[in-house]
């Protein structure tokens, strides 16, 4: 059982090169590292002026620790992290972060995908965007 | 039942005003519960998912069916579709 899962909800930023050095310490046996950030992106026919991102902390945590230790059970994997930010945030700011770590990529990147569809649909954020002429909650497409 | 403490969030908490509150209630199920806040105003009818569907944690479990018995339960939360990532 992979006991090396970081999950966090959170307000503040992260630290990609902090995080690459951490994962560094603990995966001395993993070859590939894929990370997976998504990030606020303007809108097609509307200026953006922020996205307000809500969350229930207690639940996304719950559900998120859920879908890394099935990603843990069905890929050999050597670490996950998962870190979502919730708050108001600008164009360019992260949102998600998700790092697989495996001895080879196929892995790693498969789970990766796996993970971050699952956070779509299925863990508590709602974001809403706040835009010059429009304001609405982001629907699943 | 007695007091329970309900959640509201996204386009449910905007709707009915509040982020969450302590309530008496009778009701033993999801379902019956959406009925029963009827009586306390207009707002909670967008509980009954007529613009989008309307998901709930009893406890911090996500359920799916508005039959689960909420018996014994301290917090149940209602929100819409989840969009994160």
């Amino acid at each position: 059982m992979l006991n090396k899962i970081i999950v966090a909800v959170q307000k503040s930023d992260f630290d990609l090169n902090a995080e690459m050095e951490n994962l560094k310490l603990k995966t001395e046996k993993a070859g590939a590292v894929v990370f997976f950030v998504g990030k606020v992106r303007d809108l097609e026919d509307d200026n953006l002026k922020y996205l307000e991102i809500e969350s229930f902390e207690e639940l996304a945590k719950i559900q998120i620790k859920e879908i890394c230790n099935d990603a843990a059970n069905k890929w050999d994997l050597e670490y996950i992290l998962v870190k979502h930010r919730f708050g108001r945030l600008k164009i360019n700011d992260n949102i998600v972060l998700v790092i697989t770590s495996s001895k080879h990529r196929k892995n790693a990147y498969e789970a990766s995908e796996f993970i971050m569809e699952y956070l779509k649909s299925n863990v508590p954020f709602w974001k809403k965007e706040v835009a010059d002429k429009t304001q609405k909650w982001v629907e699943n497409s | 039942m007695g007091k329970v403490k309900l959640k509201y969030f996204s386009r449910i908490r905007e709707t009915i005003g509040k982020t969450s509150e302590l309530v008496e209630i009778k009701s033993t199920n999801i379902q019956d519960l959406i009925e029963e806040l009827q009586a306390m105003g207009e707002q909670y009818s967008v509980l009954k998912g007529r613009d989008f569907a309307v998901y709930s944690a009893v406890d911090q479990n996500i359920v799916t069916d508005v039959k689960t018995s909420i018996e014994g339960a301290t917090e149940i939360a209602f929100f819409p579709p989840m969009t994160g990532g």
